[in-house]
């Protein structure tokens, strides 16, 4: 069941799409979808998300593969996003799987502060931070 | 290693000590503008990582309308969004979101742009109504932006003046130019949208 599998070369009909997997993302999500006109918020893009110790030692155990690839990508802490993108998986599905990893204790999810991009003191830190960045010839901002 | 088994959301990390497993306060910025008009080679410039594609869904709504009694079209799309990532400090982490570029269509971004701490419209001036759509949003969403002229071959071929007449965008609105490939040109063009943010949050 490896999603990145290709299909056999007859299938191949719309020249560079990427095969579709062969577990469909409605049928890891029960159906679920997340964000768009679904009534639930959807959790921010950037939420950071870390595998719990419950959700490592329970690798084996996951009946599906994209389950267990969410898990191990997550031993580093991860935006949603990145997920969806190592993974080649739609956002609003690595939404809700995540989201049912986490109620399994599987992966820790950080959602960030809400009204943090309001907060002066975020801003600043962010100002800060970026003037430290060195251009391409290695000088850094004036403060 | 010690792991947060039921983090309560909206715990950030800001105050806690991080011991490896505890993730960096995620802040993000909206990289908009037309298709082609930059919009990833910026957010590459300064990314620490080649900047990654996902899909996500938009809400787009059929624009160029002329008869205004009509209903405009409103359907979910998935649409390809390009993105990349700065490590402030090990407590701080900065996303760029590209938004998806398309012409005669507006998007609704909410999705992406809920919680972001500003926007940067980018813009060429040979094709300056490619940007319409994103500056009427951040103007409708009041999210602080900054319009940056991406000055192709380090020409701009117009006066900034004009540019801001052409746009319709109020005096309060940054306008810059700058130079999409170049790291320094991106963080200036960033900090400009940052500067207007913290002034706009300081009043309120």
């Amino acid at each position: 069941m490896t999603a990145g599998e290709p299909p056999a070369a007859d299938d191949v009909v719309w020249g560079p799409e990427p095969p579709a997997p062969l577990v469909r993302p409605f049928l890891l999500t029960a159906g679920r979808i997340a964000g768009g006109d679904s009534l639930v918020p959807p959790i921010p893009i950037e939420t950071q998300v870390i595998a719990t110790d419950v959700g490592l030692a329970t690798l084996d155990a996951f009946a599906f593969d994209q389950h267990r690839d969410i898990i191990m990508i997550c031993r580093q802490p991860q935006s949603l996003a990145e997920i969806a993108a190592k993974l080649r998986m739609h956002l609003n599905v690595i939404r809700v799987l995540a989201d049912d990893l986490r109620s399994d204790g599987q992966l820790a999810l950080y959602v960030p502060q809400n009204g943090s991009a309001r907060d002066t003191s975020v801003l600043r830190r962010v100002i800060d931070g970026l003037r430290d960045i060195p251009d391409s010839r290695g000088r850094v901002r004036e403060r | 290693m010690v792991f947060e088994t039921s983090p309560t959301p909206g715990a950030g990390s800001v105050n806690d000590e991080a011991q490896g497993t505890q993730p960096p306060l995620p802040v993000k910025m909206v990289i908009a503008g037309g298709f082609g008009v930059g919009k990833t080679t910026t957010v590459g410039a300064i990314s620490e990582i080649e900047p990654l594609t996902t899909e996500a869904s938009i809400t787009s709504v059929a624009a160029g309308v002329d008869d205004l009694s009509h209903t405009p079209e409103k359907m979910t799309t998935t649409v390809a969004m390009d993105f990349g990532c700065v490590t402030l400090d090990p407590t701080l982490k900065l996303y760029l979101f590209g938004t998806p570029g398309q012409e005669r269509f507006g998007f609704m971004w909410d999705d992406l742009v809920d919680g972001a701490l500003g926007g940067l419209v980018i813009v060429d001036t040979r094709r300056l109504d490619d940007c319409y759509a994103a500056v009427d949003y951040f103007e409708h969403r009041q999210i602080p932006f900054a319009v940056a002229v991406n000055a192709f071959d380090g020409k701009v071929e117009h006066d900034l003046n004009d540019v801001r007449w052409a746009l319709d965008v109020a005096d309060h609105v940054p306008l810059t130019v700058f130079d999409a490939r170049e790291r320094g040109s991106v963080r200036d063009a960033l900090l400009v949208v940052l500067e207007h943010a913290l002034a706009t949050a300081e009043r309120r």
